[in-house]
C-alpha cells in the first residue's frame, strides 16, 4: 500500500476554533471526520494538505433531533449508519434512509457522516439525491458567522461546492413533511456495492388522489445532483396517472446531461433516469394507497 | 480400492484453517527480516514512449535511499515472465521479449525503475524525484486495428504487430467438407476480456541476498522451482544459489504462473546489499501485473440434419497486451478445449497474437477455456436454433464417449457429460422454464453450457515428488513442493497420505514451501494439483506403508502381505489377537538398541501417465428487465464430475467460487481502458467491480463422482473446472429471455438494452 | 503535531507508542505492532480486509488515522480466541469451510463479531448484507454465509459471548 505524506494534524475542540483554523490554513487545510472519502484521496496524491483537522472531538455535533411534524436536524458528525438506524428518519423521512441503507459497507456506514458524503460533492451521492428531494437546507458556518443554504444551491459542479475555504457545514435541517407526502429512492448499480450509475429519489405531496407538491431528484446523471423541475411541472396538480407518470418520466429524463465512464454510457444513463423516474413515481403511489 | 474409505471423502477441516482463522498465518505481504528494505515501483504514465534519459541522481541524494535501479542495473537480457517455456508443449512458443526494466514504455504500466528505501515513505518520495524524459509515441490499442498496415510497432521483430501466428494443434479433417456436409452453419464473432486475478493479497515479493552471495527468495510463485530456475538463467547465478520460500498465499488463480514482483525485487536486493521487500498497491496490482488473455474468436460451427457437429472452425486474435506472457500456451488452451469439448471430425483453429499498448495478460483460472466456451457454447445454441433443435438435445447428439479424446489427448476412461447435462436439467427445470416467463417487464430464461478441462498439463517436466518419514509417535512429516494458494491441496494430500497408511488426518504434518527442503515439483496449474501430487502422494504413502509392514512383520512374526492397517493399528489378517501399534514400529524403527535402525521413510514421485478431465455442466436461470436491461441471476446448477471428492466441502467450495469468479466476468467484471490515452481506468476494487455476497445467486453445486482408476483414489482435477462455463450459460439464458444475444463481454444492460432496440429496428 | 506519543487500548492491553500523524491504524498494527493479523488489500476502505471493532464499531483500519483513534478501545482478530479456545465465529468459520485462503478472512471475522454483537439472529438476507464491504474472492461466499449462520446459532445457545 502506498504510504500517507506527511502532514500536521490538529484537533479542534469547537466549531468556533474548527473554522477559525480551518481559516487560517486557507486551502492549505482539510476536514477529517469519518475518513472514508478523504483518506483514499490522501493515499493517492489526490489531495496534498498541510494540515489535516479532525473535527470528531467537537463536542456536540452527532445527533438526530426532531421529526416529519415539526422538521429534523442532524449535525456534522451524525454517521450514515444512525441515519439508517433511526426510526423517526426511517417513518418520516423514507428517500434518505433508503439512500443509507442501500450503501452496502456497514464500516463505511459506522465510520462515514452524512455531511462529510454530502461535502464531497460527487454527483452520484445517494443521499444528496435523497436530500435534494427532501429539500434540505445546510448550517454553513465560517469566522463571520452562520447561514443557511438549500441543498440546491450547495453545488456547482463534479466535486465542486460552494465552500469557500473557511466554511464548515455543522447541520443539515430537513423541512416538515406535510400529511400525504410519500417517496421512493430508485437506483442502478453494476454489483450491490458499487457507485451509483443513476440515482433518483421522489417525494411528492398528495392530497385527494392530487399532487400538489412533486420534487423529482436525479444523481449521477449531470455535473450535480438536480431537480427535474419540466417533470415535477407535469406531475403538480395532477392526478398520478400512468400517463402523467410516462410524461413526467420521459421530461425527467430530457433533464438529464450525462456522460460516459466506466459505469455507463451517456445513452444508457439519460434513459435509465426516465426508467428509475417512473419506477419511483410507481412505487410513491402505491404507498400512497398502501 | 473397494475398502471403505475412512479419510478420504471426509469433510475435515482444511489445511492451515486455524492459523488463517486466527490471524496468525503469515503471508508474504505480512513478511519482515531484519534491515529489511522498503521497496516501490516506478511505472510509466504514458502507453508508448521512447526513454530519452532517466535521471536518478535527485532520487539517490535523498536520505535514506539505499538503490535505485533502471534498465541499467537489470540483466541485458529478454525473457519471458511465464514458466510454461520450462514444461509445455511449445517450447519455441512463448517468446522472450521483456526486459526487468524497460528502456521504452509499451503500456501505461510497464515497469521503469524501482527504488528501495528504509522506510516506504522515503522509497515513496523517492520515485517522485526520478527524472524520465519520455518521447511520446503513437500508439494502438486495439487488436483489430493493431495488425493493419501503418500502424505504430510495438517490438521491432513483430510486423504488423504480429508476434506469433499459430494453428491449433487439435487441427483435424477439412472444414471445408465439413462445412459442405452441414445442414445448418453459424458463424459469429464473440469478444472475451481481460479479467482481473482480483487476489486479495497485493502481489509482494521479498529477497535477501546472505553473505555468501546466496539469494532467499519469499514470493507467491506458483512455481517456485521452475521460477528459481529462471531467476538463476535470467541473473546468471547457479541454481542452488538460490533458496525459494512461500508462505500463506493469498489467492493467485494463475497470476503467479508468471513472474510478477520477483525479477525487479532481487535486482533491488542485489544493488542495495540488504533485503528488499518489494509491495504493490492494488492500483499497481490491476495495472502492470497479469490478466486473463481476452480473445477475439470468429467461430463457425456446421451441424448436420440429425444434429451432429460436421465441422468447427475459429479464427482467433488473441488481445495479449504489449509483451507476449502466455499468448501461445493459454491460446493453445483456448483452441484446444473449443476443438474438443464435442465429437467432431474435422477442425480448422488458427490465431493471430497481437501486441497493443494495454497491460499484458496471462493465464487466469480455466486459461484459454472460458474464452472458448464463451464462443463454441454460444455457436451450439445458436445452431441448435437454426436447426429447430432443442438446445440440450443438439448437445446430448454431441457429447464424446469413452475412448474418444479430451483436451490434454489422452482417451476418456468416463464419459458422463449426458448424466451431468440430464441432472442439471432437471435441477433446474430446463423444460419447464425455458421460453421466457413473463411479469410486468421482466422476462425471465434459461441456458446452459458444458464444459471439459483437465486434470494437469502434459509434457516431459509434469512430475511432482513428495516425501514421507514416519516420525517415533507414529505422525508421519510430509514433504512436498506443491502450493496451497487457498485450494487447500496441502489438506487435500494429507487426507490421501493418511488413508493409505491407515493413520489419523491430524497424524500427517506437512512441510511445503522451502526449494531446499522439498524434491522438485513443477507447480501449480492447470487443476493438476490433485491429480499428480495425489499420486505421487499415493506412491509415496504406498511404498512407506510397504517399509511399515516389513518392519512390523518382523515384530509380529508374520508376512508383510498378511498385515493390515486401520487407525494406527497393525494387525494380522486372520489373528485378530495378533498386532502392533504403528508408533510402536516407528519408535523401533529408529530407537531399535539391538543395532537394527532404519528411518522409515519413503518418496512418492509421478510423471502423469493419463490425465482424466473434469465435466460438466451449468445451467443459469436469470430474470432479464426489459425496460433497465438489469440481469438478475437467480439460480445456478453446476453439475462436475469430479471423479473422487477427497474432501466433499473442498471440491464444493472450489465450485462455488468458480462460479462466483464466472458469475463476474459474464457480468460486471470490465477492465476499461481508456480509448484515447491507453491507461487503465478500472484499476481498482472500487472501479473494477467483483460479486458482492449479495450478489450471489442461489447455487446447487452437485458434486457427480466417478472415479477413474488412474486418479488418486479416482480423483480429478477441479479447481478451474467450475469458471468455465458460467458466462455462456448466463448468455444463453439472456438470450432465452429476451431473444438478444450479447457477443462480448461482459453482458451489461448498456449491450443488452442497445441489442434489445437494434432488434427492435430490423423488425 | 507530527508526532505524538499516544495511549490505546488494544486487544484489551494499554500501549503507549510514538505516533505519527499520517500512519493509519492498519500500519500501526501490522508494522510497529507486528499484529499482522489485520490485512490490507486495497488500501481505499473498499475491501473490508482491514476490518477492526473500535469501541465496538467496525471500522476499516486502512482509511482511519491512527492518531485520530488515541485512547480507544480497540480489538483485532488477535484478540478473538482465548486460553479456552477458539471464539465461536472462528470455529464457525473452520468447520463450514468458509476460509480459503485466508486472507480476507480476519477482516471477515471482525465484522462478523460486529453483526452478531448488533444482531444476533440475523437472516441469511441480512447477513448477505451485512457482509457487503467484504469481499472474498474465493468463495464465492456460499460458506462464510453458512458460516455467520451457524456461528450465530452457536452463540445463540451459548449466550452470546
Amino acid at each position: 500500500m502506498q504510504s500517507l505524506k506527511p502532514f500536521e494534524y490538529v484537533e479542534p475542540a469547537t466549531i468556533e476554533e474548527a473554522v477559525s483554523l480551518l481559516s487560517d490554513y486557507a486551502d492549505k487545510g482539510k476536514l477529517l471526520a469519518g475518513g472514508v472519502d478523504i483518506m483514499p484521496r490522501l493515499r493517492h496524491r489526490k489531495i496534498k494538505p498541510a494540515f489535516i483537522l479532525n473535527i470528531k472531538k467537537i463536542q456536540g455535533l452527532d445527533y438526530i433531533d426532531g421529526n416529519g411534524g415539526d422538521g429534523l436536524r442532524f449535525g456534522a458528525l451524525t454517521t450514515i449508519r444512525s441515519i439508517e438506524l433511526s426510526p423517526v428518519i426511517r417513518k418520516d423521512y423514507s428517500i434518505l434512509y433508503e439512500a443509507a441503507h442501500q450503501l452496502p459497507s456497514h464500516q463505511v456506514k459506522s465510520m462515514g457522516t452524512m455531511v462529510g458524503n454530502l461535502c464531497v460533492g460527487t454527483p452520484a451521492s445517494d443521499m444528496a439525491t435523497s436530500l435534494l428531494a427532501l429539500d434540505a437546507e445546510l448550517k454553513i458556518v465560517n469566522t463571520s458567522g452562520e447561514k443557511i443554504l438549500p441543498i440546491e444551491d450547495f453545488y456547482i459542479g463534479v466535486g465542486q461546492t460552494v465552500l469557500e475555504p473557511g466554511d464548515m457545514v455543522t447541520e443539515v435541517i430537513l423541512p416538515s413533511v406535510m400529511p400525504g407526502t410519500r417517496g421512493s429512492y430508485q437506483h442502478l448499480v453494476r454489483t450491490r456495492a458499487d457507485i451509483s450509475k443513476v440515482c433518483v429519489a421522489v417525494w411528492i405531496t398528495i392530497t385527494d388522489g392530487i399532487c400538489k407538491q412533486a420534487r423529482i431528484a436525479l444523481g449521477a446523471v449531470a455535473p450535480t445532483v438536480f431537480r427535474a423541475k419540466k417533470a415535477e411541472a407535469l406531475l403538480n396538480g395532477r392526478e398520478l396517472d400512468q400517463d402523467v407518470i410516462e410524461a413526467a418520466s420521459q421530461a425527467a429524463s430530457q433533464e438529464t446531461k450525462p456522460i460516459t465512464d466506466l459505469r455507463s454510457t451517456a445513452e444508457y444513463r439519460k434513459e435509465a433516469a426516465g426508467i428509475l423516474v417512473k419506477r419511483a413515481l410507481n412505487k410513491t403511489l402505491e404507498r400512497a394507497k398502501a | 480400492m473397494g475398502e471403505e474409505l475412512t479419510i478420504v471423502g471426509k469433510k475435515v477441516p482444511r489445511w492451515a484453517a486455524f492459523e488463517k482463522a486466527t490471524g496468525a498465518a503469515r503471508f508474504t505481504v505480512d513478511f519482515k527480516l531484519p534491515e529489511m528494505l522498503a521497496g516501490r515501483l516506478l511505472t510509466s504514465p504514458v502507453a508508448h514512449a521512447n526513454i530519452l534519459k532517466i535521471d536518478t541522481s535527485r532520487a539517490e541524494k535523498l536520505p535514506g535511499v539505499e538503490a535505485v535501479i533502471t534498465f541499467e542495473d537489470v540483466p541485458n537480457k529478454l525473457f519471458n515472465p511465464n514458466k510454461m517455456d520450462m514444461c509445455l508443449f511449445d517450447p519455441s512458443g512463448e517468446l522472450p521479449d521483456m526486459y526487468v526494466l524497460s528502456d521504452k514504455a509499451r503500456f501505461v504500466g510497464d515497469k521503469i525503475a524501482a527504488v528501495a528505501a528504509i522506510n516506504a515513505g522515503v522509497a515513496e518520495e523517492a520515485l517522485v524525484l526520478i527524472e524520465v524524459e519520455y518521447e511520446e509515441l503513437p500508439a494502438v490499442f486495439d487488436s483489430l486495428e493493431a495488425s493493419n498496415p501503418g500502424q505504430p510497432r510495438i517490438h521491432d521483430f513483430a510486423k504488423n504487430n504480429i508476434a506469433l501466428t499459430f494453428p491449433c494443434l487439435a487441427n483435424r479433417g477439412d472444414v471445408e467438407e465439413g462445412f459442405k456436409e452441414a445442414h445448418v452453419v453459424v458463424e459469429q464473432t464473440f469478444k472475451s476480456s481481460k479479467q482481473h486475478m482480483c487476489q486479495m493479497e497485493p502481489t509482494t515479493c521479498v529477497a535477501d541476498f546472505d553473505a555468501s552471495g546466496r539469494l532467499t527468495i519469499w514470493s507467491m510463485s506458483q512455481h517456485p522451482f521452475l521460477h528459481r530456475r529462471k531467476l538463476a538463467e535470467l541473473f546468471d547465478m547457479p541454481v542452488g544459489m538460490i533458496r525459494w520460500k512461500t508462505l500463506h498465499i493469498g489467492g493467485g488463480w494463475g497470476k503467479y504462473g508468471s513472474f510478477v514482483a520477483e525479477p525487479v525485487c532481487v535486482a533491488l536486493a542485489k544493488k542495495a546489499g540488504r533485503p528488499v521487500k518489494l509491495e504493490y498497491s492494488r492500483e499497481e496490482d490491476f495495472r502492470t501485473t497479469e490478466t486473463r488473455e481476452a480473445h477475439i474468436m470468429t467461430g463457425k460451427i456446421g451441424v448436420r440434419k440429425d444434429g451432429t457437429i460436421s465441422a468447427l472452425q475459429n479464427k482467433v486474435v488473441v488481445q495479449g497486451g504489449a509483451y507476449f506472457t502466455h499468448n501461445s500456451n493459454a491460446t493453445n488452451v483456448a483452441m484446444g478445449c473449443f476443438a474438443s469439448l464435442y465429437t467432431c471430425p474435422n477442425v480448422y483453429e488458427i490465431a493471430d497474437a497481437v501486441y497493443t499498448n494495454i497491460p499484458v495478460s496471462g493465464g487466469c483460472r480455466g486459461y484459454g477455456n472460458p474464452p472458448a466456451m464463451w464462443a463454441l457454447e454460444q455457436l451450439m445454441d445458436m445452431a441448435a436454433e437454426k436447426l429447430g433443435m432443442d438446445p440440450l438435445e443438439l448437445r446430448l447428439k454431441n457429447t464424446k464417449k469413452v475412448g474418444e479424446f479430451g483436451p490434454a489427448n489422452y482417451a476418456l476412461e468416463t464419459s458422463t457429460f449426458d448424466d451431468c447435462l440430464r441432472l442439471g436439467a432437471e435441477k433446474i427445470g430446463l423444460k419447464e422454464k425455458r421460453g421466457g416467463r413473463r411479469e410486468g417487464t421482466k422476462r425471465y430464461g434459461v441456458g446452459m453450457a458444458m464444459f471439459m478441462h483437465v486434470s494437469g498439463s502434459i509434457g516431459a517436466t509434469q512430475h511432482r515428488n513428495v516425501h514421507l518419514k514416519f516420525n517415533e509417535d507414529g505422525t508421519v512429516n510430509l514433504a512436498a513442493g506443491c502450493v496451497d494458494l487457498g485450494q487447500n491441496i496441502h489438506g487435500t494430500i494429507s487426507q490421501i497420505a493418511a488413508e493409505t497408511l491407515g493413520i489419523r488426518y491430524e497424524d500427517i504434518i506437512i512441510h511445503t514451501g522451502d526449494t531446499d527442503t522439498t524434491f522438485f515439483d513443477q507447480g501449480m496449474h492447470a487443476s493438476g494439483g490433485l491429480f499428480q501430487i495425489g499420486n505421487a502422494t499415493v506412491k509415496g504413502a504406498t511404498e512407506l506403508k510397504k517399509l511399515l509392514f516389513e518392519r512390523a512383520a518382523k515384530m509380529l512374526e508374520a508376512h508383510p502381505e498378511d498385515l493390515d492397517v486401520k487407525d494406527r493399528w497393525i494387525s494380522v489378517k486372520g489373528s485378530p489377537d495378533k498386532g502392533v501399534s504403528v508408533a510402536d514400529v516407528a519408535k523401533d524403527a529408529i530407537y531399535n538398541y539391538e543395532d537394527d535402525h532404519n528411518h522409515l521413510a519413503a518418496k512418492g514421485s509421478y510423471s502423469p501417465e493419463d490425465n482424466q478431465p473434469p465435466v460438466g455442466a451449468s445451467f443459469a436461470e436469470v430474470g432479464v428487465d426489459t425496460e433497465s436491461g438489469e440481469v438478475n441471476v437467480i439460480k445456478l446448477v453446476i453439475v462436475c464430475d469430479v471423479g473422487r471428492a477427497i474432501n466433499p466441502q473442498t471440491v464444493e467450495s472450489q465450485l462455488e467460487g468458480g462460479a462466483s469468479q464466472g458469475i463476474g466476468y459474464a457480468l460486471t467484471e470490465d477492465y476499461t481502458i481508456n480509448p484515447e490515452t491507453g491507461y487503465l481506468e478500472a484499476d481498482n476494487y472500487i472501479t473494477y467491480k467483483i460479486p458482492g455476497a449479495a450478489d450471489m445467486p442461489d447455487m446447487e453445486i452437485i458434486q457427480y463422482e466417478k472415479p477413474v482408476s488412474t486418479g488418486p483414489f479416482g480423483a480429478k482435477g477441479v479447481g478451474e473446472a467450475a469458471m468455465v462455463p458460467i458466462a455462456p450459460a448466463i448468455a444463453n439464458a439472456v438470450y432465452d429471455a429476451v431473444g438478444v444475444r450479447v457477443t462480448d463481454l461482459p453482458i451489461t444492460p448498456e449491450k443488452i438494452l442497445k441489442s434489445m432496440e437494434a432488434k427492435r429496428e430490423k423488425i | 503535531m507530527k508526532k505524538e506519543i499516544a495511549k490505546f487500548t488494544i486487544n484489551d492491553r494499554p500501549y503507549e507508542l510514538l505516533v505519527e500523524s499520517n500512519v493509519t491504524l492498519a500500519e500501526l498494527l501490522r508494522e510497529q505492532l507486528d499484529l499482522t493479523g489485520t490485512k490490507c488489500a486495497c488500501g481505499v476502505g473498499e475491501c473490508g480486509s482491514c476490518t477492526v471493532l473500535i469501541d465496538g464499531k467496525p471500522t476499516l483500519s486502512c482509511s482511519t488515522l491512527a492518531i485520530a483513534v488515541r485512547e480507544k478501545d480497540i480489538l483485532t482478530i488477535e484478540s478473538l480466541a482465548t486460553r479456552e479456545g477458539l471464539h465461536p465465529i472462528q470455529q464457525a468459520f473452520i468447520d463450514h469451510g468458509a476460509i480459503q485462503c485466508g486472507f480476507c478472512t480476519p477482516g471477515m471475522i471482525m465484522m462478523t463479531k460486529a453483526l452478531l454483537d448488533e444482531n444476533p439472529d440475523p437472516t441469511e438476507q441480512e447477513v448477505k448484507e451485512g457482509i457487503g464491504g467484504n469481499l472474498c474472492r474465493c468463495t464465492g461466499y456460499v460458506k462464510i454465509v453458512d458460516g455467520i449462520l451457524a456461528a450465530a446459532e452457536s452463540m445463540g445457545k451459548e449466550g452470546g459471548r
